[in-house]
């Protein structure tokens, strides 16, 4: 009985400590659906990149990748910057499709383009951390590296936060959202704001990826499985909603963690996806939402 | 369609019948298998995502099922041609039920909830391993056993004919011009007395049907198939991107973008290997960005605009 309950409450903190970084892509996803109604489904790809961009700084100048995720998010809020301003901003205002198709299209080719350059093997860093684990009691154990990036995905995530909800900027975005064109009216720059955003929320995406390195596979797919995923944690939070989509992320990282315990690692994904039908079917504004889907 | 476009397009079909007599490359065969086999899947998605604007990036849900289906149908003791009957029908209870959840939703919810149920089934049919084999995968019938690569050819045809046929049916026929009016404004339909719920599910479920046939011709050529190869999100994007790049709305579209597309793709396997997907993602940003219309549908808008005429309703392009 005792150890049943340990293995659940093991479950659970292993679950809020993948869930920190989901938190931190879906508050990416968050900025970028959410609030500005960009159907990104590169959001995967880039955090990919952020793998790869991460991986480079570790292995040429030998960057602890606890550093590098900060290269990561910058590489990421430059490419996020230009692709909105290259491709996005020319079929701004046209219809979803578009957006999805194209941003569909730009997943395939960043996929594709670092599979070209580096090969479809898989890689994996090694650090001497990666082994180390903290113990609480006797039997609740938590990996290191994990205990690292949530710490890490919570500063950065209420940094985000911050940014969105209380600077200039932050309410800029959130008042193109409300009105598009009442905002360029109160003297917004509707463009400038939304690369910016978009950049961050590219960055976001990158940032998590650079965090997941050591813990995580690298190869050029990886990033697919976050995209639906990163919509899941949106439409659970609630549309426009940045800290819904924080907690969503920390749920469906418990979900997820507590469904590999009882059913089998090979469920999870199938029940985040349940889930999301789940919402989408009987209560499309999400747990935090008031906007109807 | 006017009398000389139906004459021409039956003289097409034809020619494409009569071009297993004159080729005998395996490898050819398959390469045109391929095109038509795209082409009639297309079409198919076309009806939902052309005519009556439903994004759908999930027909890999209704192929996978078509594929499982005539395999898992006929591992159970059933007649192949029974099985694919039951495919057929298995495939089109899925679009009942994902048109139930996901027509209420619309936008960007739709295309997401699509792609959400056929992940879900992919996943499903990876871990019921007792019932599908998962990663291992099951064999599949074959359906035609004699002149193995021919048959399949003309069976891809065949059913690009019957995909053609009823799109032309359909964008002629009441039904076709109550999708339309759904696809320009649907809030619009709605007050003149459209059943946009009732005409969505069943442009979902003709197409589901269609792409099921598909499925079961593909699986049944490879004679083996494992989940991540039918129900993959390639599968679902592969389709949609055909009908795009061609033209969503189109009657032609799908036939044009099945044929750049796979030639492409053939060509770009064979020079990038496994990252040939590279060219899918290239062709969409070119679509979205320079061609919204897709390669038909601005080619006519180019000849509409210089014959300086009425509009035509899309579909007549």
């Amino acid at each position: 009985m005792a150890d049943a309950l340990y293995s659940a409450l093991q479950a659970v903190l292993n679950g809020l400590l993948t869930g920190a970084l989901y938190a931190l892509i879906g508050m990416g996803m968050a900025l970028i659906f959410g609030v500005m109604r960009i159907v990104n489904f590169a959001h995967g790809a880039f955090l990919m990149l952020g793998m790869y961009v991460t991986y480079v700084l570790f292995q040429t100048p030998g960057l602890n990748p606890y550093f590098g995720f900060l290269g990561a998010g910058l590489v990421l809020f430059l490419l996020g910057y230009g692709v909105y301003w290259a491709l996005l901003k020319p079929i701004r205002g046209e219809s979803d499709f578009k957006q999805i198709l194209l941003t569909l299209g730009l997943g395939l080719i960043l996929t594709d383009g670092i599979q070209l350059l580096f090969g479809a093997d898989y890689h994996q860093i090694n650090m001497p951390l990666l082994s180390k684990n903290v113990h609480l009691g006797t039997q609740i154990s938590l990996n290191a590296p994990w205990l690292i990036s949530f710490g890490i995905a919570l500063v950065v995530g209420v940094g985000l936060y911050v940014l969105v909800m209380h600077t200039m900027l932050g309410r800029a975005a959130r008042a193109i959202a409300q009105n598009r064109y009442a905002a360029p009216l109160m003297g917004i720059n509707v463009h400038r704001v939304q690369a910016l955003s978009f950049g961050l929320g590219v960055a976001a995406a990158g940032m998590a990826g650079g965090l997941l390195l050591p813990v995580f596979y690298l190869y050029p797919a990886v990033g697919d499985q976050f995209t639906l995923k990163s919509f899941v944690m949106v439409v659970l939070g609630g549309m426009g909603s940045i800290q819904g989509a924080a907690v969503a992320g920390l749920v469906l990282g418990v979900v997820e963690s507590l469904t590999s315990l009882y059913w089998g690692n090979q469920w999870a994904l199938a029940v985040d996806f349940a889930i999301f039908l789940l919402v989408l079917s009987l209560r499309p504004s999400g747990m935090f939402g008031s906007q109807r889907v | 369609m006017k009398r000389p476009h139906l004459l021409a397009a039956v003289f097409c079909f034809i020619l494409c019948l009569l071009v297993a007599v004159v080729v005998h490359s395996d490898y050819t065969f398959q390469v045109l298998f391929r095109i038509f086999l795209f082409a009639a899947l297309g079409l198919a998605w076309n009806l939902v995502g052309g005519y009556t604007g439903q994004l759908s990036l999930g027909h890999a849900a209704y192929f996978g099922a078509g594929a499982y289906g005539l395999a898992l149908f006929n591992k159970a003791g059933l007649p192949i041609w029974i099985s694919l009957f039951l495919a057929v029908l298995l495939a089109v209870l899925f679009a009942g039920l994902i048109g139930g959840v996901s027509f209420r939703l619309r936008g960007p919810y739709f295309a997401l909830a699509t792609i959400a149920f056929a992940e879900v089934l992919r996943l499903v049919a990876k871990n019921l391993t007792g019932i599908t084999g998962g990663d291992v995968g099951v064999q599949v019938p074959p359906l035609f056993a004699h002149a193995f690569n021919r048959s399949f050819y003309l069976a891809s045809v065949v059913l690009t004919a019957v995909a053609f046929g009823l799109t032309v049916w359909i964008s002629r026929s009441r039904f076709g011009y109550y999708l339309m009016a759904i696809r320009e404004d649907e809030d619009t339909a709605l007050s003149v007395g459209v059943n946009a719920a009732r005409c969505k599910l069943w442009a979902l479920l003709i197409s589901a049907a269609l792409t099921a046939l598909g499925g079961g011709l593909y699986g049944s050529l490879f004679l083996y198939i494992v989940p991540d190869q039918v129900i993959s999100i390639t599968i679902s994007n592969e389709i949609a991107i055909v009908a795009m790049l061609g033209g969503a709305g189109t009657l032609v579209g799908p036939l044009v973008g099945s044929v750049i597309l796979e030639t492409a793709s053939e060509l770009f396997k064979n020079l990038f290997q496994e990252a040939h997907l590279l060219i899918y993602g290239v062709l969409l940003v070119v679509v979205v960005l320079f061609l919204p219309e897709g390669i038909v549908g601005t080619l006519a808008q180019r000849l509409r605009r210089r014959a300086v005429v009425a509009p035509v309703v899309k579909a007549e392009a």
